[in-house]
């Protein structure tokens, strides 16, 4: 099958900074993508780019064929990019259940004449539903109607994933996912991680834990200063002399 | 069926009170349908706002201008009344919500000093410093409305702000509200057009104060400057912020209370109530930021 997004000569300064240097890779539906790289390396600043946090100074950006760069952040999310935060950004005045709802928004077809004449009462019945399921997915059933401040650091890692499915994503970006979680919860998020892979959806993400990355991704991009030194199957980039220099080598020897 | 139970209820009280009570029943029930309003933008969409109580001056003016000065037919009126705040609340959130921070606050306060302005400088229109007095509510398929009778039109309307504010607040735009007050850049991230949906909510809440200030303007049959002050408008605040902000329940129980207190401790400590609003305020905000429905919550598990 052919990408789904597709990045080619992506660049990005901060002032005299060049953060983003030319870049290419592609993501296919289906497909775990890990993005890795020493700090400053370049990788959430993609992130945001792809998003439409930030604003590139160069390259093109095509989802499923169509442009993505200079859309605002919540077309982009509307044309089925959804992602998560590295630092959790729940909605903290709402539930579980409604905080997955928020992320079915793009979903929601009735206009607010209907929800005033309760035409709308079908749609947020389904999509109620659909949020269920997906609590159920992530592992957080019990927590339906929890207030979300009471939610451990690792249960509001899967309520964010919960969120970005609910708006049915063909790509989901996940900013550091196993970052701050203990063993059993970075078992449990690998697997939902898997899981969404196997619903075709692609699958971006940015980690900075090699054991966690190298087993879970099909395919590993590894950047440097802004631009990609390595790109290929886990095992092939742990051996790539290039980044072992670059990254492994250095970080291994820090452990 | 609740609701009717509800109209009936609170339309009856009209009937015991005499004339007194009456105007100061149906002043409060105007007090609860704007905090309501004001509520949503500021309690549930985050949206720092000092315009509600002139959209409710700009909804009595545009009734009384409309029916008494340019003979338009009363539901031609309450159309165009309805038209003229949308208008002048898209003009002011169009431009002031597309940046970030305090602009719809700025906006919103000069919108709201202009607009005694003009009131004052309208001449033969807006009646000038004088305003517009001597006139009557049109009979109403023959029906001269007065008295309590006119008081469950107010009932009505109130309701009916309530039955659309709740409807809104349970749907996809409800959320999105909640979405874009707690966290704008993850509602974006959601899909959630933020500058819209603050316009939208904006724009909605002041066609419901304009249709609030047309129910006002037959209260007391005259529209005048003072009334529509800024004072006014930072009341509403502090009786969202008292009651409980992003609760309509809060918003109806700070509007009650700080709408009667002033009638109990006037005769204790004359004008200086207004302190006893700020020590409240200063309380609700130090003590309990979830307001008096907050603490009912914590009492009544």
């Amino acid at each position: 099958m052919g990408p789904i997004l597709e990045v080619r000569g992506l660049s990005k300064r901060f002032g005299g900074l060049t953060a983003v240097a030319g870049l290419d890779f592609e993501v296919r539906p289906g497909e775990i993508l890990g993005m890795i790289g020493p700090n400053g390396a370049g990788k959430s600043t993609t992130f945001n780019l792809i998003a439409g946090t930030y604003a590139a100074d160069g390259g093109e950006v095509t989802f499923g064929g169509e442009p993505l760069l200079g859309l605002a952040p919540h077309a982009i999310a509307a044309r089925g990019v959804m992602r998560t935060f590295q630092h959790n950004r729940p909605f903290a005045g709402m539930s579980v259940i409604e905080n997955v709802m928020v992320g079915a928004h793009t979903r929601f077809k009735t206009g607010l004449i209907s929800v005033l004449t309760g035409n709308a009462a079908r749609e947020e019945a389904e999509e109620r539903k659909k949020a269920e399921s997906l609590i159920e997915f992530v592992g957080l059933q019990g927590l339906r109607d929890a207030d979300v401040t009471t939610l451990s650091f690792g249960q509001g890692r899967l309520l964010e994933i919960a969120r970005a499915l609910a708006g049915e994503p063909r790509l989901v970006l996940l900013d550091e996912p196993a970052a701050g979680l203990t063993p059993d919860e970075l078992e449990r998020i690998a697997s939902v991680i898997r899981g969404i892979a196997a619903r075709g959806i692609a699958v971006l993400l940015i980690e900075h834990d090699m054991h966690f990355l190298l087993p879970l991704a099909h395919r590993v991009v590894v950047l440097n200063f802004g631009a990609k030194i390595a790109d290929g199957e886990p095992a092939a980039v742990r051996a790539d002399p290039a980044v072992m220099d670059a990254y492994l080598g250095s970080h291994a020897a820090a452990r | 069926m609740r609701w009717l139970a509800a109209f009936v209820a609170l339309a009856a009280a009209a009937f015991f009170l005499g004339d007194y009570h009456n105007d100061v029943y149906r002043k409060m029930l105007l007090w609860v349908m704007l905090a309501l309003g004001y509520n949503f933008l500021f309690g549930i969409c985050g949206q720092i706002a000092f315009s509600h109580f002139a959209f409710y001056g700009i909804g009595a003016y545009s009734a009384v201008i409309l029916l008494f000065q340019l003979n338009v037919p009363l539901p031609l009126a309450i159309l165009l009344g309805v038209a003229v705040c949308v208008v002048v609340a898209l003009a002011v959130a169009i431009p002031s919500t597309r940046l970030e921070g305090f602009y719809l606050a700025l906006a919103t306060l000069a919108l709201a000093q202009l607009f005694v302005v003009v009131l004052n400088e309208g001449g033969a229109v807006t009646g000038g410093t004088g305003g517009i007095a001597n006139y009557r509510l049109p009979p109403i398929f023959g029906f001269q409305l007065r008295g309590p009778w006119y008081t469950a039109v107010i009932v009505f309307v109130l309701l009916m702000t309530l039955w659309i504010l709740i409807k809104l607040d349970r749907s996809w735009f409800g959320r999105a509200c909640r979405a874009v007050r707690d966290n704008p850049e993850a509602a974006a991230a959601m899909g959630i057009d933020v500058a819209r949906t603050k316009v939208i909510a904006f724009t909605v809440t002041s066609a419901l104060a304009g249709v609030a200030g047309m129910t006002y303007a037959f209260v007391d049959n005259t529209v005048n400057p003072p009334i529509f002050g800024l004072d006014n408008a930072f009341l509403l605040l502090f009786m969202v912020i008292v009651g409980g902000s992003g609760r309509h329940a809060g918003a109806a129980i700070g509007a009650v209370l700080l709408f009667l207190l002033p009638f109990w401790l006037s005769p204790l400590v004359g004008h200086h109530h207004v302190l006893v609003f700020g020590v409240l305020m200063l309380a609700a905000i130090l003590l309990q930021p979830k307001g008096l429905i907050g603490l009912w919550d914590r009492y009544s598990r």
